[in-house]
């Protein structure tokens, strides 16, 4: 008799819960009228910059007293699994980063979700285009069309620990002499990630005269002088154990955190959380490379707006707040992001701040990664990942190169 | 609730439909849930389907012949039929010489019961992410006793040879105790008289085993089993976790293949056929086992 | 005495296996970064750090997380054992037309991939108007193949002759299932309950594609957010897994023992 008293419990607990879930959800509240609008954004940025957007949040906010932005953070992978299907459906935020891959806009184009930018023009209230970097404008263009924003713009600085570097490498050939004399008592000399991170290895291949797609799309790695540039890296993995294989970006950076790698190449983003960890560490430019210049990679997420949207004047006006003077030059200052817009390039303040300016001062060396390219975002990881971690492993660069090269014309399209 | 239990019993106590109306709840969700949708992603199957695109082209077959194409789809389908033998088989073996072992019931044996069968309460994202850094040469246990014995660490989960068969361990270690569990419990539905006219016979331990304690575990071998393999064929958050595949697609299973190309790369349509594919194998092979165990249904 | 000796080596080894990662993963919750590259070959700590605790506690909306789990995985659980109970009482001892293929269907289902069906649920949900609330959340996940056929393998080990008994007594179908054969069942209830209240605890996908609004997130849809992109703060990670797993644990030792008497009584015949 007790049970039968105890499941009645249990069923009028489930039968309560159904009853209290179909009213406890009116909690939308971006109806109409009084009141403010409400904006919901998501992003993936959890790393040490994360109080640099907060802060645009709030400054927004406080500027506008009739919109209420809420910034929720999650990671990338949460956004890439939850966002298309939402925007789809008209669910999910008003505005969002959909990745940190500036390539996977051209996925949300496709299907329609994202909606076209149109407060374009000068003035704080819209959209400066002609103040933003044009390589990152043509990048979130399509048909001529603007459909997101840089949320951030960042380059790549090499980040040395100096406990264990004395004098930072200013070449390429010191790079590779430091990597392997670093690689001693289980600390690593270079910690290479080569999936789920920001681009290292393309940047290593530039260096060196070598590269991934050309200007038509199709494959380069596989030509000698891509090849040439990769098979030092490679050794250095593969015989001197410069880094492990196989990192993930996480990886390496908790590598370089807990003082096990000497060097990495990185975002600013690290800084941070770097400084948390209590590492003693220092920032130079990425070594130049053989032809006596420095090349580095250039790296943005898109800020985009949902095509349902309730509210899309003022979804606008926020990403235009977002890319403002002001914004942009607190956010550079807090978070040592290279700024965002070229009126702000020549900023004292910033040129002060010696965090930025390593950062900044690369910005005219900056490249991005397969802009543009069709299926990039596979062309990364069906053929580009796949090449490193295999050659890593087996030192076979050209074999490696060649299976790649395969890949990534039938991804792009080519037909040389 | 009293006042429905009185109600309730006058429409349900007739001859009539009153099975169905027992089933109604659960054969409802189910089919809503599970088995429309499971139809579904067949349709979605022979379209280019994408998640919102404005047209979702017919595409035929066409999805399925170019899996056949697909060498990351040939290496899934191998991966995941390797994990399934291989953990079946080891986790058979070693649950029910844990069962043997400790099917007593004294406190020793509880208490040890316990302790192995508490695994299969922790997530797999979390076995998965305490594996992942337990295996890794710079911060895990097992690097750092292999360091202490003066060997060189091994990348476990990075190494392609090794990794799938760690990926198989880590399975093992996280469903042996729910075997076991269920084997000690066959184990005491067999009748003692059984094991006295062995006894009796002067059969030998081992000669015991074969010929009373596994056929009358065959039942119970077949609920395990069953259990153990489907689970197996559609391993993911594990994999996911540990090695999200890699490296170079050497753990990759048919659900991380189905969820990077529809979760990922957003094709809808190619990721279902590949569900497809995997439901397909699912069915044979649950119904081999079947066969295997001579199920019958009957009782 | 060999075989004995060779049976606690077994044993034994099993034991450290079992155990060890477990203690690892504890022990981690409270170690400095420092600490753990510095002493892998440690299994505990050599300076104790609450960090990891006061960064989940710090970072997320830890009691609306914990409630939104409790409710989900409670109310879907009470759900589940109800509906499996009902559909396993017809399928063992009900006679009718459709019966076998019924259960057939049930096993069916069984076989399918979540992930398989997710997008063609979402769709549906979105239909229904059920994203973001509470039914959308709780009912396609309120019965399951693997309860019922626990259920149904446990009811069928029941003597008819009750039936009968109650039957003649003038008690309806209903009545049987809920005053006679329920309550018999109770090793059974515990089983599917603690097998579906685990699942449903640690179930990362379903919660996070039902619910796109972050008020509805459950824990281990929260924790998931500290394995980021960057820097792993690995005692945030492990205190996260820790704090997930504490409720669990409550539960499978207050439940473990009707557990295995459920289990061995079901599934076997």
């Amino acid at each position: 008799m007790r049970n039968k008293r105890a499941l009645a419990a249990l069923a009028s607990v489930a039968l309560t819960g159904l009853l209290v879930s179909g009213c406890g959800n009116s909690d939308d509240s971006s109806g109409s009228g009084s009141g403010p609008v409400s904006l919901t954004v998501w992003t993936g940025f959890t790393g040490g910059d994360a109080p640099g957007y907060d802060q645009i949040v709030s400054d927004f906010n406080a500027a506008h007293p009739d919109i209420k932005v809420t910034m929720t953070k999650m990671s990338w992978d949460t956004i890439g699994q939850k966002l298309p299907s939402a925007w789809v459906t008209g669910q999910g935020p008003d505005i969002a980063a959909p990745s940190s891959d500036p390539n996977a806009i051209a996925q949300y184009v496709k299907t329609n979700s994202v909606l076209e930018i149109t407060n374009t023009g000068t003035g704080d209230d819209k959209v400066n285009t002609d103040q933003l970097a044009p390589a990152l404008v043509k990048e979130f263009t399509y048909n001529g069309k603007l459909y997101a924003v840089p949320a951030n713009y960042a380059t790549l600085s090499l980040y040395y620990n100096k406990k264990l570097v004395s004098t930072p490498p200013t070449t390429v050939a010191e790079l590779q002499d430091q990597a392997a004399k670093l690689t001693t008592g289980g600390n690593y000399g270079l910690v290479l990630a080569d999936n789920n991170t920001i681009q290292m290895w393309p940047i290593l291949q530039w260096l060196s005269g070598g590269d991934i797609v050309d200007t038509s799309n199709c494959s380069v790695v596989g030509t000698p002088a891509s090849i040439a540039s990769l098979q030092p890296w490679v050794d250095l993995v593969k015989n001197k154990k410069i880094s492990p294989v196989g990192l993930s970006g996480a990886e390496a950076d908790s590598l370089f955190s807990a003082g096990k790698a000497a060097m990495e190449i990185n975002g600013p983003w690290a800084a941070a959380s770097y400084k948390t960890a209590g590492v003693d560490f220092g920032l130079a430019a990425v070594p130049t490379g053989a032809d006596g210049k420095s090349v580095t990679l250039g790296s943005t997420a898109p800020l985009a707006i949902s095509a349902k949207t309730k509210h899309p004047q003022q979804a606008q006006e926020f990403l235009a707040y977002w890319t403002s003077k002001t914004a942009q030059l607190k956010f550079s200052k807090s978070t040592g992001f290279p700024p965002l817009r070229t009126d702000l390039a020549d900023d004292a303040t910033l040129k002060a701040d010696p965090t930025v300016s390593i950062f900044a001062n690369q910005v005219p060396n900056a490249k991005l990664y397969l802009p543009q390219v069709p299926n990039a975002t596979k062309v990364d990881t069906d053929a580009y990942v796949p090449l490193i971690q295999t050659a890593t492993r087996n030192g076979d660069v050209a074999g490696a190169a060649a299976t790649a090269a395969k890949k990534i014309n039938e991804l792009t399209g080519c037909t040389q | 609730m009293t006042s429905l239990a009185r109600k309730v019993p006058a429409a349900l106590g007739g001859r009539g439909p009153a099975g169905w109306l027992f089933m109604a709840p659960s054969l409802l969700i189910l089919g809503t849930f599970v088995l429309f949708p499971i139809g579904r992603s067949l349709w979605y199957s022979l379209h280019n389907w994408t998640v919102g695109a404005a047209e979702q082209p017919w595409a035929g077959l066409d999805n399925y012949t170019r899996l056949f194409g697909d060498a990351q789809f040939q290496r899934a389908l191998a991966n995941t039929l390797i994990i399934t033998v291989a953990s079946t088989a080891v986790l058979v073996v070693v649950g029910l010489g844990l069962a043997l072992a400790l099917q007593s019931e004294n406190v020793v044996s509880r208490v040890v019961r316990s302790v192995f069968f508490f695994p299969t309460v922790i997530s797999l994202t979390t076995v998965g992410m305490v594996w992942r850094f337990l295996l890794d040469p710079d911060i895990g246990l097992v690097g750092g006793v292999t360091r202490a014995l003066g060997l060189d660490p091994v990348n476990w989960l990075q190494s392609t040879a090794l990794a799938l068969p760690t990926v198989i361990f880590v399975n093992v270690w996280k469903n042996a105790g729910f075997v076991m569990i269920v084997l000690v419990a066959g184990l005491k539905a067999i009748p003692g008289e059984h094991y006295e006219a062995a006894s009796l016979d002067g059969a030998g331990r081992l000669q015991t085993l074969r010929s009373i304690t596994l056929p009358a575990l065959r039942p119970t071998m077949l609920f395990v089993t069953f259990m153990v393999t489907v689970q197996s064929l559609q391993l993911f958050d594990l994999v996911y976790v540990m090695t999200s595949g890699g490296p170079l697609d050497h753990t990759e299973t048919l659900v991380t293949k189905l969820y990077r190309d529809g979760f990922v790369n957003y094709e809808t349509g190619y990721a279902a056929a590949t569900s497809w594919v995997l439901f397909i194998v699912v069915v044979l092979v649950s119904a081999l086992q079947l066969r295997i165990f001579r199920y019958n249904d009957a009782d | 005495m060999l075989t004995k000796s060779l049976k606690w080596v077994y044993v034994g080894i099993g034991l450290v296996l079992a155990i060890v990662p477990l203690i690892w993963m504890v022990a981690g919750s409270f170690r400095t970064e420092a600490d753990l590259y510095g002493h892998t070959a440690s299994l505990f700590p050599h300076e104790w750090t609450l960090h990891g605790y006061k960064g989940v506690w710090q970072q997320l909306p830890f009691l609306r997380l914990l409630f939104n789990s409790v409710l989900f995985a409670g109310v879907t659980t009470a759900l589940t054992v109800l509906f499996d109970s009902m559909c396993a009482y017809a399928l063992a001892r009900l006679e009718f037309r459709g019966r076998t293929v019924a259960f057939w269907l049930v096993l069916v289902t069984l076989m399918v991939p979540f992930q398989v069906t997710l997008i063609p649920v979402f769709m549906e949900l979105f239909h229904f108007g059920w994203l973001n609330t509470y039914q959308g959340l709780i009912i396609p996940r309120a019965t399951s193949a693997f309860g019922i056929f626990l259920f149904r393998q446990f009811f069928m080990s029941i003597p008819k002759e009750l039936d009968e008994a109650a039957r003649i007594d003038g008690a309806g179908h209903f009545r049987i299932y809920w005053r006679v054969i329920l309550p018999l069942a109770k090793p059974a209830i515990a089983t599917v309950a603690l097998l579906n209240f685990t699942n449903l605890w640690n179930d990362l996908i379903w919660p996070l594609v039902v619910s796109t609004d972050n008020t509805m997130q459950t824990l281990p849809a929260g924790l998931a957010l500290f394995a980021g992109q960057h820097v792993t703060d690995h005692a945030v990670l492990f205190a996260g897994a820790v704090i997930s797993l504490l409720p669990i644990a409550v539960v499978f030792f207050l439940a473990q023992r009707y557990f295995v008497a459920g289990i061995s009584t079901s599934g076997l015949k």
